[in-house]
């Protein structure tokens, strides 16, 4: 039992974890250093519109999760 | 401020949220755990998601967020970056957690970890640890409390007044509905403090630039304090390494309240609909940021940093809007520390004085609602109106060792292995290191102390679990059920 892990069993459930880990990059350091700058978009900071963009990408890849696990019947 | 409308609008509030709070029983009985914990884990989609976002926007959103704005910049966004991140971990572990309490009749995150580990000793552990950090952030959310009711009332009400009465009123709607006046009493909350903060700092941007566009306030911070809209901000104290540890170490404090609202749901798909969409409602913190961004030049010589929105407010703001952040602000702070007194008092009841006195369902049900009085009125209020100093501290180490308690949750979801001795070497050693670099020795290398913590917790947890007895394997396939219903993976192959 010691060398048993929780892990997805599927292709769809990989991609959702890496979707998973590639959301915590984003908004993390080092990604987070390169839109470390003094410019506005749209009239707000950069650092501003990256942190909304993360957050709103978060509501992007749990609705396609939510297909995935209804799809796949299994909570 | 001599005009009476805000704070006959913030005690207006009061009233709605008690009268919402006092109907949400609608005739059922509170006597029981399920009923008064957990709400008979029927509260809807809607419900849910303002629940928990009701409740992670604390008065920090009105206060603390725009302050931070104000002295430092765009550091402050860390926030809304890990708030939606624990939108992921509520759609990940929430529904897990749910069918847990569901199958095996959990109610609080330690009745959880003591049946995982089959050990009573942890979950009274793990309950009375948390309890810590759990009744410091409910303290520094009473003192946001009085502190809104002292500077509407124009002083009049003073600050032990000011914690004496909304202490009251929550603990009148909280002892008769439990959990489903949190949850009505959270959705009136999160939907009032989404139109005041919109409309505050619409109204702020208007006076200060004349129009609703928030570029004017920020191309003058561009121009003018152009250190304010990067890291390390105009502190100099927000590293990059400090940003990205804070937001990992927040992410993964499994703060109790938390499982008691998704242990709430009426089904693991509720909660899982609910996270979706929890990302969207964090909008809330912009308009107040935006407003701490404007005290930057309007405000230049404030001297507490968290009262820049209620200084802006009530040097340019209509007294209607005033009241209507004095309510909101108090919505944000009571909306917070309802959901952390309940579960202290649930959680005290039903994994440390249940056991140790073996006292039956009944009675600890009852007990759990009755608790809730010394809690708040021997503990919450003295601190609250005493203000002591050391309290922020109190609540780092409390949120610092939350995060530590996480290989407990790696053995609940991850790893049959992790055994009941590992987790506390881990909890223990993690909860040391991370008191040490909070208290001693802050935050080295610019690296959150919970981190730190984690880096020694997870090894030794790891370690100890190889050494020792796992937990009985009937348990432990009993929640694999449920964490791994298409089975383990061992190295890359398919197991049972």
């Amino acid at each position: 039992m010691r060398r048993f892990l929780v892990l997805p069993t599927s292709r769809a459930g990989w991609g959702l974890l890496i979707a998973f880990v590639a959301l915590v990059l984003a908004g993390t350091w080092p990604v987070i250093g390169l839109v470390n700058r003094a410019t506005l978009v749209m009239g707000l900071p950069l650092m501003v519109v990256w942190s909304y963009l993360v957050i709103f990408a978060c509501v992007v890849v749990m609705l396609i999760g939510n297909r995935i696990v209804e799809r796949d019947d299994h909570e | 401020m001599n005009s009476p409308w805000p704070l006959l609008i913030t005690l207006t509030y009061v009233v709605i949220a008690m009268v919402i709070g006092l109907r949400a029983k609608a005739g059922r009985s509170m006597n029981s755990l399920e009923e008064w914990g957990v709400a008979g884990r029927s509260m809807g989609p809607v419900t849910l998601y303002l629940l928990i976002a009701a409740g992670s926007v604390s008065a920090y959103t009105f206060m603390g967020a725009p302050g931070w704005a104000y002295s430092k910049g765009v550091a402050v966004f860390y926030v809304a970056i890990y708030l939606a991140y624990l939108a992921l971990v509520a759609w990940y572990f929430g529904p897990k957690v749910w069918q847990f309490g569901e199958q095996f009749g959990h109610v609080t995150q330690a009745s959880a970890i003591s049946d995982r580990y089959q050990s009573p000793a942890l979950g009274a552990l793990a309950a009375l640890v948390m309890a810590i950090g759990s009744v410091a952030y409910a303290v520094l959310q009473t003192i946001g409390s009085a502190y809104i009711l002292f500077v509407m009332s124009g002083g009049l009400i003073p600050i032990w007044l000011g914690v004496v009465l909304v202490l009251a009123c929550i603990a009148v709607y909280l002892y008769v509905s439990g959990q489903r006046a949190i949850g009505r009493t959270n959705a009136f909350q999160g939907v009032l403090m989404l139109i005041v903060a919109w409309a505050v700092g619409l109204w702020a941007v208007h006076s200060a630039t004349g129009g609703l566009s928030f570029a004017g306030v920020f191309e003058r911070i561009q121009t003018e304090h152009s250190e304010f809209l990067t890291l390390p901000g105009a502190g100099g104290d927000m590293s990059f390494s400090f940003w990205t540890t804070s937001i990992i170490v927040s992410m993964f404090s499994f703060m109790p309240p938390v499982w008691t609202q998704w242990m709430s749901a009426s089904s693991a798909r509720t909660i899982r609909r609910s996270a979706t969409w929890l990302p969207t409602y964090y909008v809330v913190i912009l308009p107040m940021v935006v407003v701490g961004f404007i005290g930057i030049f309007s405000l230049p010589e404030l001297a507490r940093a968290d009262t820049v929105v209620l200084e802006y407010a009530m040097q340019h703001l209509p007294v209607v809007l005033v009241g209507l952040l004095g309510a909101g602000t108090l919505a944000a702070s009571m909306s917070s520390s309802e959901p952390f007194i309940h579960s202290v008092s649930l959680s005290l009841s039903k994994d440390v004085i249940q056991p140790v006195l073996k006292l039956s369902d009944a009675v600890t049900g009852k007990l759990a609602r009755l608790l809730i009085l010394p809690i708040m009125f021997l503990v919450i209020a003295p601190l609250a109106i005493a203000e002591p100093g050391s309290l922020v501290m109190i609540l780092l180490v409390g949120l610092g060792f939350a995060s530590q308690v996480m290989p407990a949750f790696i053995g609940m979801f991850f790893w049959p292995r992790a055994s009941r001795l590992g987790v506390m070497a881990g909890i223990v050693v993690g909860f040391l290191i991370t008191t040490a670099f909070t208290i001693l020795w802050p935050h080295p290398m610019g690296i959150h102390a919970g981190f730190w913590g984690l880096m020694l917790n997870l090894p030794v947890f790891i370690v100890i679990s190889l050494m020792t007895p796992s937990t009985n394997a009937e348990v432990v396939e009993r929640f694999f059920r449920i964490a791994a219903p298409r089975g383990l993976t061992r190295l890359g192959r398919k197991g049972g």
